[in-house]
């Protein structure tokens, strides 16, 4: 150990700046968050209330509802961003290598754009009245108008579309990536047996992928559950009948316009829990030893 | 794919640490002890205090700025040993952190400062508030829902600055075109008012739908008009489940039934309701005074000619406008030639003086943005353009909430989304608005405590 100590001490020098930083900025604010929780934190500062917040927090219908819309926005999102991402890779990877980096950034390219101004085009675009994109591509075919962000029975659906509809760019880079470093026998061996294209990719392509999917399902969960500006733009925060209120739109309003912080707190412990414990089922049901 | 969403709990935690930092290490008047015992600044001291105004950006060209830099000329001379500074900041979330970590954690921050709502409750509870020297003609001269809803514990807290009231603005060419005669005098029933919305949703032959009526999404006035109100005399019970708030709310359905509001009502916000207004696609639209400006700046829009303003219509109850209080602030600190210097200031920036005083500057401002809270300075607000003295009159029927430091979780959490359900046709207004009772009266009762 001293031995060990001595020969590698000094690179721990090299990681200090860096882990400072972590700490400072990540490791106590996440502490102090987790105090925050259990006490009736305002502005004026707060006394220790045990559990109290998340007994409130669990009587609280607005809650339950933010809860219920962020998990249906999160698995409807990610599933169809992870489907997507890995059949637009499929797509592109037989393209020649120019056609392919041409791709990889066509569709990487739009992850630049400021998240406020995409949500704003998605206001427009589902916009209720018939000249909203949506409803005036839909009038050609004789369909709508539809209210979308203006129903609450439909303005959750629209805030999805937004999400569903945008090509998952960093998806495609990684799927891509992956499926250029697949080995060749394995496709060559199918070949040999006769297998179709569709057949290789469901039985090769798919299942030597595992390892990015998983990494893809776990952080698109985490970032569909902290989904915030597309909700706040789209609906004003929430929608008609809080019908797309989120659980960190409910942090937000929470802490910042209601002024308790220690229920928004509590909100966050709670969501942490939830990618968590979604992370965990993740790793559990996703992960493989590929070995290729 | 979600890109990072610009709030997560670590974000939240962050820019709270964030903003501590900045707040301490930014130049706050710490109070400190004086020696001197004098209460005036007409004294030659030189004094210097600092004032919080929100909306104000150094050397840019908005409203609050230009009065707010005219407001500061206009004292400096009358009282040349006084010498103001401003400091600004967005209207929003991050700058009332900002205050309510001066004021509330460091007892320090601004000796005097514009404030709205619920925060003038919160200062004052946390004993923050220095309380206004009125006279009794003073106290006379406010109007008295304004003094109202800047009283705590019975004792007033603040100087009301202005009323801005609700009311709506009417496109004349729209009601020519639809044959509808605009209200005499800006008086109309609430039967008129939809008669009028109805006729004015129309589809031209070009397939523009034009709508009679719209409203942002932060509204609930129709809710007043049958004289319903939130809470009772003493802001003890919630009472907007009351029948005459049942029966307002009744009325707004109705204007959702006849679809005579464009199908994104729920979701318009004030700026694209203005829009929305400004392009011709609506003919009656409800919003506060500051709109006025708005068309005035606007060559296609002549008043009188292409638009004019109307009263809210009239239901069951007494005529009523709603609408809201803004307010000058003075912290309480132990320095008294400051303390005493703000509330000096304080009273001229709410008083009948500073009218005159920015008219006669070089250019004139204007200073009145809204009806002022007191009758002494009513009259120079609607000097100004002949909308405006329409408006100057409303302040007599406006509805001004009553302060409630929950209020805005009520609001938003509750109110909103039942409003949204009645006007949706998911629930009866009714069965909407008894719903919202027993939280609203809970956070009533926590704001009561």
């Amino acid at each position: 150990m001293t031995a060990a100590l001595r020969r590698h001490g000094w690179s721990y020098l090299f990681v200090l700046p860096t882990f400072s930083l972590f700490v400072v900025f990540t490791l106590l604010p996440v502490a102090q968050g987790l105090i925050l929780s259990l006490q009736d934190a305002r502005v004026t500062g707060g006394s220790f209330i045990g559990l109290a917040n998340f007994v409130t927090l669990a009587e609280d219908p607005v809650v339950r509802q933010a809860v219920g819309n962020t998990v249906l926005y999160a698995t409807a999102v990610v599933a169809a961003q992870v489907t997507l991402a890995l059949v637009v890779a499929s797509l592109i990877q037989p393209l020649g290598t120019k056609s392919r980096v041409f791709y990889r950034a066509l569709f990487y390219l739009p992850l630049v754009n400021s998240a406020i101004l995409v949500a704003m085009v998605w206001r427009w675009i589902f916009n209720p009245n018939p000249f909203g994109l949506a409803n005036a591509a839909l009038g050609t075919i004789g369909l709508g108008p539809f209210l979308w962000i203006g129903s609450s029975d439909q303005a959750l659906l629209a805030v999805i579309l937004s999400a569903v509809l945008t090509i998952p760019g960093g998806g495609v880079v990684l799927y891509s990536a992956a499926m250029g470093s697949l080995p060749r026998e394995l496709y060559e061996a199918a070949d040999l047996e006769g297998a179709s294209p569709f057949a290789k990719w469901r039985h090769i392509t798919v299942p030597l992928l595992r390892p990015t999917t998983l990494y893809l399902v776990v952080v698109y969960t985490i970032l569909a559950f902290q989904v915030f500006e597309r909700v706040y733009i789209m609906t004003n925060g929430g929608g008609p009948n809080n019908a797309t209120i989120t659980i960190v739109q409910l942090i937000y309003s929470t802490a910042f316009q209601f002024g308790r912080y220690g229920l928004a707190s509590a909100m966050a412990v709670v969501l942490f829990m939830m990618a968590m414990v979604v992370a965990v089922v993740q790793f559990r049901s996703l992960r493989s030893d590929v070995e290729y | 794919m979600n890109s990072d969403p610009s709030l997560s709990r670590r974000r939240f935690l962050q820019s709270l640490a964030a903003v501590g930092v900045v707040v301490a290490c930014g130049p706050t008047a710490a109070p400190t002890p004086s020696a001197s015992t004098s209460g005036s600044p007409a004294a030659a001291k030189p004094v210097s205090i600092e004032w919080w105004r929100r909306n104000y950006t150094p050397g840019s060209q908005t409203a609050e700025t230009l009065t707010s830099d005219g407001a500061v000329k206009g004292w400096k001379a009358r009282t040349p040993n006084v010498t103001i500074s401003i400091q600004g900041g967005p209207f929003g979330p991050e700058t009332d952190q900002k205050f309510d970590i001066a004021i509330l954690q460091q007892k320090a921050g601004p000796d005097v400062f514009h404030t709205t709502g619920g925060d003038v409750l919160k200062y004052a509870a946390a004993g923050q508030l220095s309380e206004p020297p009125l006279t009794d003609a003073e106290r006379r001269d406010f109007n008295p829902s304004a003094l109202q809803a800047t009283t705590y514990k019975g004792k007033v807290v603040a100087y009301p600055l202005w009323i801005v009231p609700w009311f709506e603005y009417i496109n004349l060419d729209l009601f020519k075109e639809a044959g509808v005669t605009p209200p005499k005098d800006g008086n109309w029933t609430y039967d008129e008012f939809l008669a009028a919305a109805k006729k004015l949703t129309f589809k031209r032959a070009n397939g523009k739908q034009v709508y009679g009526f719209a409203h942002a999404n932060d509204e609930f006035a129709f809710m007043l008009i049958d004289g319903g109100r939130l809470y009772d005399k003493d802001v003890k019970t919630w009472t907007f489940n009351s029948a005459d708030a049942v029966s307002g709310l009744e009325k707004w359905v109705a204007l959702a039934q006849a679809k005579v509001m464009p199908p994104d009502f729920l979701t318009l916000n004030p700026n694209d309701s203005q829009a929305r207004f400004l392009s011709g696609d609506i003919a009656i639209l409800q919003r506060p005074s500051a709109m006025i400006n708005v068309l005035n700046a606007d060559k296609n829009w002549e008043f009188g000619k292409n638009w004019d303003i109307a009263n809210f219509p009239k239901g069951r109850g007494d005529q009523t406008a709603w609408g809201g209080v803004g307010f000058i602030a003075v912290r309480e600190q132990q320095d008294v030639d400051k303390k005493a210097a703000a509330h000096q200031f304080a009273k001229y920036l709410t008083g009948p003086d500073i009218g005159p005083d920015l008219k006669s500057q070089t250019p004139p401002v204007e200073y009145w943005l809204a009806p002022a809270g007191r009758t002494s300075a009513a009259g120079i607000y609607g000097d100004y353009h002949p909308a405006k003295a329409k408006v100057a009159k409303m302040g007599a029927f406006t509805y001004v909430l009553p302060n409630v430091s929950t209020w805005s979780e009520i609001d938003q959490k509750y109110m909103r989304p039942a409003r949204d359900a009645a006007l949706e046709g998911k629930k009866t207004p009714k069965q909407a608005l008894d719903e919202v009772t027993p939280a609203a009266q809970r956070l009533l009762d926590e704001a009561n405590k």
